[in-house]
């Protein structure tokens, strides 16, 4: 099922959460919402599923227009961030729930109800904890409850806020893989929302970064990582270096260096460039030279911290060969480089 | 995670007391306990059975001494309940929905604790009384406010209210609405919501106000004082009957009537123990 959002925004008192938001998900497409916290990415999600009103514009599920309909007439799954499950319940009380609140004519058979909670916990590999308390559960047990309530009614699209925030490293990969699966095998449109730039790179379809209530970039995550389209993306998303500098007909200026600033237009602007996107150079133009503060191995490489005059920050370079000796001068050519107009 | 505090040296203890101020500090604690508290439950058990158990039972027997004690359950049958609804309602709007004058609902709701009871049954006289606001209106049709059980129900009402509420308030407050969101998105209606989701979530909270508003609803002795008119056989409380048969000098009857609102402290103590007990077990859960 296709999600579209038109000219969606929000604001709470003076506070801006969502500027007008254009937005689409193919059908069967896994979306992340990445951003930092008050991005407004949770607000746009709340908003999809219709747990929050929309200040303006419109949502369509298949080009059909729900921006009136209340949640619960919405029929998307939606998993908290904190799971929200019923703690008086058992397990299989919690995922049997959206069906036995269902009217009395639409409602399942008692004996159908426990088929459908048999085959959600199986699908989400709790066979045997189905009469177990939330209370009684490990992190990882409860989202997985959590996903099989969503999933009880059968719904084809399926939103999540921050599913993983709350679990540690090692279980947040495993589900991450299987939560994939998951969205594969069942047809589903979903939607997560996430800070964590690695989960939204490796396990969505496509990217939104978000910012200050606005979409700073939709694309895949390999296009995210290489061609982030603005300064924020750059900074926000993987390991990047960031000079201030001053564009003059192609050329960006930092200090005495001059590097090639592309089709950037003149004026001040941020030039970013990964720590593996450098070589080493002897010097001249496009190249710059800073002093070594710091220098570890890496996996087939060394990782260079550099100061260089005039920024705050050491520069951080992945550089090949022997691991240059503290306080040492080095020069090095980025490689690949982007220079954004600085907006402020 | 915390991990617990695991006990230190005495030597290292930086707020242990030497031991003779810790045992006179408990031994001042306990000695204050046992003059006001303990002794005069004491008394009053005993003054009631000061003349056997015999005159306690016909004390308890006497007619007015019966309809006192129909009057205070009956009222307490009555305010305890629209207490309960009306407490849930409002912790409900505060801790759930955004709205204007939500600071002002809350004051409000702290008024009948920080006004004195007999100011609060003077509020009634003023509003229903003969010469009040409606007195003639009241008058005209025969209805009668003040003086009857009607104006001992509302003044009971107004200084229990904020039992239920106030103990539901920071619970609810500290759940939040996301066990409500997530009912409501697997297609709960708001009624389902409230009986299945949100009333087993604060039910140990609900019976805890729901004690405490019993305990003051049989107990409170100002305003119902106030709005009563003291006619015996019909609009004396408990309370005010203590008061009645202690102002003739029959004391065994005043302390005998006394003994039962002690003995319904004594429970709701236990009870409340109990809650709290059960409280604490579900605070670990999560």
């Amino acid at each position: 099922m296709g999600i579209t959002v038109e000219g969606v925004s929000k604001s709470f008192g003076s506070f801006t959460a969502l500027q007008p938001i254009e937005l689409e998900a193919r059908p069967g497409e896994f979306l992340a919402l990445l951003g930092p916290s008050g991005s407004g990415k949770t607000t746009l999600l709340r908003i999809i599923a219709g747990l929050e009103q929309a200040d303006t514009g419109r949502v369509l599920f298949d080009g059909e227009d729900v921006t009136g309909r209340p949640v619960t007439q919405r029929g998307v799954g939606f998993v908290f961030q904190h799971y929200a499950l019923f703690k008086h319940m058992t397990v299989a009380d919690n995922i049997a729930f959206g069906l036995t609140v269902r009217p009395r004519r639409l409602r399942p058979a008692k004996a159908e109800i426990e088929r459908r909670v048999a085959e959600l916990l199986e699908l989400v590999q709790l066979k045997d904890l189905g009469r177990r308390y939330p209370a009684q559960l490990s992190g990882g047990q409860r989202q997985r409850v959590a996903l099989a309530r969503a999933l009880a009614v059968e719904p084809r699209i399926l939103l999540l806020d921050e599913p993983f925030g709350a679990l540690d490293a090692k279980v947040r990969k495993e589900l991450r893989r299987w939560l994939r699966e998951l969205h594969d095998r069942m047809g589903l449109t979903s939607i997560f929302v996430t800070h964590d730039q690695e989960e939204a790179l490796e396990l969505a379809d496509r990217v939104v970064v978000m910012d200050h209530g606005r979409i700073e970039q939709v694309a895949v995550p390999d296009a995210v990582y290489r061609a982030p389209a603005s300064a924020f993306v750059f900074d926000f998303v993987g390991e990047s270096n960031r000079l201030p500098v001053t564009v003059e007909r192609g050329r960006a200026r930092f200090g005495s260096a001059l590097l090639d600033a592309g089709d950037a237009a003149d004026g001040p602007g941020l030039l970013f460039f990964r720590p593996h996107d450098v070589e080493p150079a002897l010097g001249g133009e496009g190249t710059l030279s800073a002093t070594v503060t710091l220098a570890r191995p890496r996996a087939g490489m060394t990782r260079v911290e550099a100061a260089l005059d005039g920024l705050d920050a050491p520069l951080e370079l992945d550089l090949p060969g022997e691991p240059p000796a503290v306080g040492e001068r080095i020069t090095v050519r980025p490689t690949r480089l982007q220079v954004f107009p600085d907006r402020r | 995670m915390i991990e617990e505090a695991k006990p230190v040296p005495h030597s290292a203890d930086a707020t242990s007391e030497p031991a003779w101020a810790r045992r006179l500090l408990i031994g001042a604690a306990l000695g204050f306990l046992l003059i006001f508290l303990a002794l005069p439950l004491l008394a009053v058990f005993s003054e009631a059975f000061r003349r056997g158990a015999a005159a306690f039972a016909e004390a308890l027997a006497e007619p007015d001494a019966r309809a006192a004690m129909r009057l205070t359950l009956m009222v307490a049958a009555i305010s305890v309940p629209l207490n309960c609804v009306f407490g849930v309602a409002a912790a409900w709007a505060i801790t759930k929905f955004d709205f204007r004058g939500k600071g002002l609902l809350v004051t409000l709701i702290d008024l009948p604790f920080s006004v004195s009871p007999v100011v609060a049954g003077l509020i009634y006289i003023l509003i229903f009384g003969a010469n009040g606001w409606f007195g003639p209106f009241l008058r005209d049709h025969g209805i009668q406010i003040v003086f009857a059980v009607p104006g001992i129900v509302l003044a009971t009402v107004f200084v229990t209210f904020p039992f239920v509420a106030r103990e539901l308030i920071p619970l609810m407050a500290e759940q939040g609405r996301d066990d409500e969101e997530a009912a409501r998105s697997l297609g709960a209606s708001g009624f389902s919501t409230f009986f299945r989701v949100t009333l087993p979530n604060i039910r140990w909270g609900l019976l805890y106000g729901v004690l405490l508003c019993n305990a003051r609803a049989m107990g409170e002795f100002g305003a119902v004082s106030v709005v009563s008119g003291h006619i015996r056989g019909e609009t004396n409380t408990l309370p005010l009957h203590v008061e009645i048969l202690y102002n003739e000098y029959n004391f065994v009857a005043a302390f005998a009537t006394a003994s039962l609102l002690a003995g319904l402290a004594l429970v709701t103590l236990v009870l409340k123990s109990v809650l709290e007990w059960r409280y604490d077990l579900r605070g670990q859960g999560h």
